[in-house]
């Protein structure tokens, strides 16, 4: 009989880890193109509060889905359009997205804030509790499942295949790769736009399993943690999941330390994955001679220079 | 192919970040009127009504003046780090900081005279600021580091040390809901001009004329920028690059910690969490979008205020807080696209 207490922590350890990570494997393809987008924390609260509105009005679970996704991508377009199509500063848009992500969301959700839930994402395979580590891992809904698959595939598109060599040329060299005969306006664009997508998928998570309720700025700051595990990943799909189950690990034992009898504090405990962060960047910058694995056209605006 | 090239314009009008603006902050108001007559409110009785109630009287100015100091101060911090190229995303948590800070010495110390106690506390809650982003700016000229994460990160850090102490070592037994640290004596309050006007509003208009000067008149301004432009045109100059951007990075911190001390000393008189209300992210903006200009980030800071206070008060008729800050998020981000048509031009591919 395994401990109930640490099938407890694992089973919140991976949820927790799920919502970071979708976000910042989105992030992570954006950064990929060259795009900066700081403006997470706006996306993911634009499709945790549409998800969830939608959920409440047609108790749809799969159209809630659809629908966070969707309305996510094209707010994550307005970035789109202000840096790729327009030039300006990726820093100042992506902290805008984030300031009006916010505010539009709690306008939008201002009748939903404590409204039920008929129905919440469920376990793909109906498993209710858990007895072994296993059960645990089988109990967790689609989008656990579907973190796993796109981290398999999006790291083997990046590193195998021709369209991702390609892909990552537009972000490490926009001008050599326009003059292979990429679009990089259009490959950035669409990035973005993925971005704003995978953000999205992360905030209904947020609202449709993980929480599940709707209130003002529930978001809580994950869209900068999810930013940051871009870079503690070194802009690589696995590591970036690592970092996650990381945080997700930290976030989930906080509220239990005192049932392990542990006299550490809670909120020292809290900042600690901040600390790593940036002990690791630090390591990765003189260990490896500035190359963190950042894409080197990142936040520089692409412009054809007389043709 | 394209019929149309995009290219730069050579001659850039001097007022364009100006107009931009202003054109920015039309469309922000249309936007709003649209939002308001989706939810059946007349656009026009609202916005004059938070008009009336953000500027209208001598009170309610004071409030607006008082809630733009700590935007525009830590709003000068980001330009003049700016200056060399670097960013500062930290500003929210060197305000958190300065108020920390300022509180340590506050409970350490005691200062019979009053105005030099409080002078100490400013100057404890600048250090605080400065002291904050000391990691980045260390690791960023010795290691090259970017910037842009760690003063973010340390945001976290510094939120997650207050939440710490004001729950933990310096929690105040008499605030039962609200985890915060004991209230400063009356005695290190910043005492008002006229009205609900704070004398942290003329520290903020002495220290916009200070940070114009430093940027656009002194020898350190003149050797920050050229720090900022190129690596060989500092080192032919005999510039030390990397001295210039650390000591930038400290003073801009350094302002950020003072807009916490402010804040602590004139408004909210203890610390908790509603130190800052985002000013740290929203002023970063709003210095963007002035072009780095300590004038202009005076003058938008300024009007940010005032919206924020008509955005809290309008509530009582039942429109939603948001607005204002729809409004200020949409005013930015039509004052960028506006900008881009100062900046670039169309023309077709045949003209050469």
């Amino acid at each position: 009989m395994v401990d109930v207490q640490f099938l407890g922590l694992l089973n919140a350890t991976l949820q927790a880890a799920t919502l970071l990570f979708i976000a910042s494997l989105g992030e992570l393809i954006t950064e990929k193109s060259g795009i900066l987008n700081l403006g997470v924390e706006g996306m993911i609260s634009i499709g945790a509060v549409t998800g969830f509105m939608t959920a409440v009005n047609t108790n749809n679970i799969y159209l809630a889905i659809v629908v966070g996704i969707f309305s996510s991508s094209i707010f994550a377009s307005l970035h789109a359009i202000v840096t790729v199509i327009l030039k300006q500063d990726q820093t100042v848009s992506g902290l805008i997205l984030t300031i009006l992500g916010l505010a539009v969301s709690s306008l939008l959700g201002k009748n939903y804030v404590g409204r039920k839930l008929e129905t919440k994402i469920d376990s793909l395979f109906n498993i209710e509790n858990p007895s072994n580590v296993l059960e645990v891992f089988l109990s967790q809904n689609i989008i656990f499942y579907l973190a796993i698959i796109f981290t398999i595939t999006i790291s083997y598109i990046l590193k195998n295949t021709m369209f991702g060599t390609r892909f990552q040329a537009v972000g490490e060299d926009a001008k050599a790769a326009d003059s292979m005969g990429l679009n990089i306006s259009k490959t950035q664009f669409i990035a973005t736009c993925i971005g704003g997508a995978f953000a999205g998928l992360s905030g209904v998570f947020l609202t449709l399993s993980y929480v599940p309720y709707w209130t003002d700025n529930m978001t809580a700051g994950r869209g900068w943690i999810a930013l940051a595990l871009v870079i503690f990943g070194g802009w690589k799909p696995y590591r970036t999941a690592l970092g996650a189950l990381l945080f997700g690990f930290l976030e989930a034992l906080v509220p239990r330390l005192q049932t392990y009898g542990f006299e550490l504090n809670p909120y020292i405990v809290k900042i600690t994955p901040y600390i790593i962060t940036i002990l690791v960047l630090v390591m990765l910058t003189i260990y490896k001679g500035g190359k963190t694995g950042a894409p080197k056209n990142i936040g520089i605006p692409f412009f054809r220079e007389n043709r | 192919m394209n019929k149309y090239i995009l290219t730069k314009r050579q001659v850039v009008n001097e007022l364009s970040t100006f107009y931009s603006f202003l054109l920015g902050f039309l469309i922000a108001l249309m936007i709003g009127s649209i939002i308001l007559l989706i939810q059946d409110k007349n656009p026009f009785d609202t916005f004059s009504l938070m008009f009336k109630l953000s500027i209208g009287s001598v009170n309610s100015l004071s409030s607006s003046l008082n809630k733009a100091t700590p935007l525009i101060l830590a709003g000068l911090g980001i330009a003049i780090i700016n200056t060399v190229k670097l960013w500062n995303i930290g500003a929210e948590g060197q305000i958190f900081m300065g108020a920390i800070a300022v509180n340590l010495i506050y409970i350490n110390f005691q200062l019979t005279n009053s105005t030099s106690f409080i002078f100490v506390l400013l100057v404890s809650a600048f250090i605080g600021g400065a002291f904050c982003i000391l990691i980045p700016a260390i690791t960023k000229v010795l290691f090259g580091v970017n910037e842009i994460i760690t003063t973010l990160l340390t945001n976290y850090i510094v939120i997650g040390l207050t939440i710490y102490l004001v729950n933990g070592p310096w929690k105040d037994p008499g605030s039962l809901n609200f985890p915060a640290a004991a209230y400063v004596g009356k005695e290190v309050y910043l005492p008002t001009i006229f009205g609900k006007l704070s004398y942290g509003f003329l520290i903020c208009i002495l220290f916009t004329v200070f940070a114009h000067y430093l940027k656009n008149s002194s020898v350190f301004g003149y050797e920050m920028r050229i720090a900022g432009g190129s690596e060989m045109t500092a080192i032919y100059a005999g510039i030390n690059a990397k001295q210039k951007a650390f000591f930038a990075m400290l003073i801009g911190g350094g302002f950020a910690g003072l807009a916490g001390g402010v804040e602590l000393l004139s408004q909210t008189h203890r610390v908790s969490t509603g130190i800052s209300q985002g000013f740290g992210y929203t002023a970063i903006i709003v210095a963007a979008i002035t072009g780095m200009r300590p004038i202009g980030i005076f003058l938008v800071g300024s009007l940010f205020g005032a919206l924020s206070i008509g955005g809290s008060v309008i509530q009582t008729i039942g429109v939603s807080t948001y607005i204002a800050d729809i409004i200020q998020a949409s005013t930015l981000f039509g004052a960028l696209v506006i900008q881009f048509f100062f900046n670039y031009k169309l023309k077709r591919a045949d003209d050469g």
